[in-house]
């Protein structure tokens, strides 16, 4: 367990993340690609934090930072996907015409 | 040789503990003129000591129940991780000076994490039968759990402040000279209410109720349903040793060794819980969570205030 | 190969492979929960990391956020047991393309960059200096994320609500029509007309 080791499963989990977020069509699923993404971010933080960064508090607090920022992201990506489908009956980016060239 | 008698002492309290709740439970509950648990009826003379052994072995032989199409996966697996959840409770409890199964810098704070993961695994095993009622337990508990874990995390909190760390060693540490039940009075009942939602037992059982035929467990036979109810009781007693730890002082005591004095409060707040189980109705889920969110949570929070003030002064 | 070590490849493992199913398995409440197993398995490499309170923190935050997910999973998927096999995906091979790309790119500056080797001193008690950093010098950093969740809360409210200023959300909304731009599904709207039949 090194630090060469988590960066590369952050990575990893960046990745999948990332082919999640672009490949789904159901808004729920790409937001499950963005959580993945956000989770391979925090643990490269604390991987960060405890080998490159003595361990100040400030590693911890960009971790607990990106949750509050998962909490959230996740809450109005909710409320957007509920008022969407209100609105345009859509709960596939396919069914979205606005953005379309 | 540590590692092997933490894990001898977790499962041997869990086994043992449940075997005792059984047993009181049917007591209590002959005693409080109420049906004994399992539902055998209002006139169960059956020995207290033997019922729970009998019953035990007759959900071990029993058949078990298949449904259209469940995720069996999930429906196999949440008693077996709710039974871990329990267990992972009760191994950052403290014996005594010295012994603590794992002694987490941040057990206060996995207490908490345990509701939510609990309501989890409810839910999985309410949705896993791929049935009616057990669907409608499993979303009965999330809503109503929601409304808790706030309670649960504030009360914690305020117990955490006098100890000024969240070892659940140091909070029975700093109960020293007065227990917390004393210092914080509004602590103990709030948590006590937590802990009946915890295992959602008597008053806060949304998701096994009658009313719903069983709720999550009403397509559950046989050993599944054995380790669920099993898993659900070992609940019961971990969160009986983190109250006993947090508000009555855990393993300290004037005579008698820690684990003794530990098993002591445990076995109070058990009967505690046990005597509020059969005394108190079950509200709606819509009274409920009225009640939950309108007084629990500021009284949660008058707790938290007034054991911020105490710290301070 | 010390048992941290392997704590940490078998974590690891879980965490990249059911982070991996979750795109791949035809019941959406599976994934929304093995979602949930990938960020546990996060939370105990950080555990193992020794970052004590962010690891047992992500087990308490991401099982509400993934019970949050789940729910949602049923209300708004068409599949939400995996009874019929279903894959819901567009543009398969540029985001598979993205994704090897991102982890390749990451992974090569996790490999070939140089970093600061300053590890964690031993006896530093992590949580001691968390709270005295939150509630210290970055007090103001605390308090607004505190103030952008309670914005996020009323915003949500606001935006998922049923009563609008000017009459119900749900108002006037049709479901989408059979082909692309054709008329709504289901029964036309009830005309006035009916109450002819009453004399």
């Amino acid at each position: 367990m090194s630090l060469i080791t988590i960066l590369v499963l952050a990575a990893a989990l960046i990745g999948i993340g990332l082919y999640g977020a672009l490949s789904q069509q159901s808004f729920v699923m790409l937001m499950m690609g963005l959580e993945l993404m956000l989770n391979g971010t925090m643990l490269a933080a604390v991987g960060f934090w405890a080998y490159t960064a003595a361990g100040v508090p400030e590693g911890q607090l960009l971790t607990i930072i990106v949750m509050a920022v998962m909490a959230i992201e996740m809450a109005m990506g909710f409320a957007l996907v509920v008022a969407v489908y209100r609105g345009k009956q859509a709960d596939v980016t396919e069914a979205l015409e606005g953005f379309r060239h | 040789m540590d590692l092997m008698l933490s894990v001898i002492a977790v499962l041997a309290t869990l086994s043992v503990g449940a075997y005792a709740v059984a047993v009181i439970d049917r007591i209590c509950g002959v005693a409080m003129g109420g049906e004994a648990t399992g539902g055998a009826g209002v006139h169960d003379r059956r020995n207290p000591f033997l019922a729970p052994l009998s019953r035990a072995a007759a959900l071990w032989l029993a058949p078990p129940h298949v449904t259209e199409a469940p995720d069996a996966a999930g429906w196999r697996l949440a008693p077996v991780l709710y039974l871990t959840l329990a267990g992972m409770g009760l191994a950052v409890v403290p014996w005594s000076e010295t012994f603590v199964p794992v002694d987490l810098a941040t057990g206060i704070v996995l207490w908490g994490a345990l509701e939510p993961l609990a309501t989890v695994l409810i839910f999985l095993h309410g949705w896993s039968p791929n049935s009616h009622l057990p669907l409608l337990g499993g979303y009965r508990y999330v809503a109503v759990g929601l409304s808790y874990i706030l309670v649960s995390m504030f009360v914690l909190i305020a117990v955490a402040l006098p100890a000024e760390s969240l070892q659940v060693s140091a909070v029975v540490e700093s109960q020293q000279e007065l227990w917390n039940v004393v210092r914080q009075p509004l602590g103990l009942p709030l948590f006590l209410i937590v802990g009946l939602g915890i295992s959602f037992w008597g008053p806060l059982d949304f998701a096994d109720s009658n009313d719903l035929a069983g709720g999550t467990s009403a397509e559950s036979s046989g050993r599944a349903l054995l380790v669920w109810q099993f898993a659900r009781i070992a609940m019961l007693v971990s969160f009986s040793a983190i109250a006993a730890s947090a508000f009555l002082g855990g393993w300290m005591g004037p005579l008698l060794p820690g684990p003794i004095w530990l098993v002591i409060k445990m076995v109070f707040i058990l009967v505690l819980l046990l005597v509020l189980g059969r005394l108190l109705p079950r509200l709606s889920p819509e009274r409920f969570m009225t009640l939950a969110w309108t007084v629990l949570l500021p009284l949660a929070f008058v707790d938290l205030v007034w054991a911020g003030l105490e710290a301070l002064s | 190969m010390t048992a941290v070590d392997l704590a940490f490849l078998l974590n690891a493992a879980i965490a990249v492979y059911s982070g991996w199913r979750v795109f791949r398995t035809d019941s959406m409440v599976r994934a929304s929960f093995l979602l949930l197993i990938s960020f546990l398995a996060v939370g105990a490499i950080m555990l193992l990391l020794g970052a004590v309170y962010l690891g047992v923190a992500i087990f308490f935050m991401m099982a509400v956020e993934m019970m949050i997910m789940a729910l949602f999973m049923v209300m708004f998927m068409m599949n939400p047991a995996g009874l019929n096999p279903m894959n819901m995906v567009h543009q398969e091979r540029i985001s598979a393309a993205a994704g090897v790309l991102a982890f390749v790119a990451l992974g090569a500056v996790a490999v070939f960059g140089e970093f600061p080797s300053r590890p964690k001193p031993e006896g530093l008690d992590v949580v001691a200096r968390l709270g005295h950093e939150l509630l210290g010098d970055s007090m103001l950093v605390f308090e607004s994320a505190g103030v952008t969740l309670l914005a996020t809360m009323i915003g949500v409210v606001v935006m998922s609500s049923r009563r609008g200023r000017y009459g119900d959300a749900n108002e006037g909304s049709v479901p989408p029509g059979l082909e692309p731009g054709g008329e709504p599904a289901g029964q036309p709207p009830d005309d006035d007309d009916e109450e002819h039949g009453c004399h």
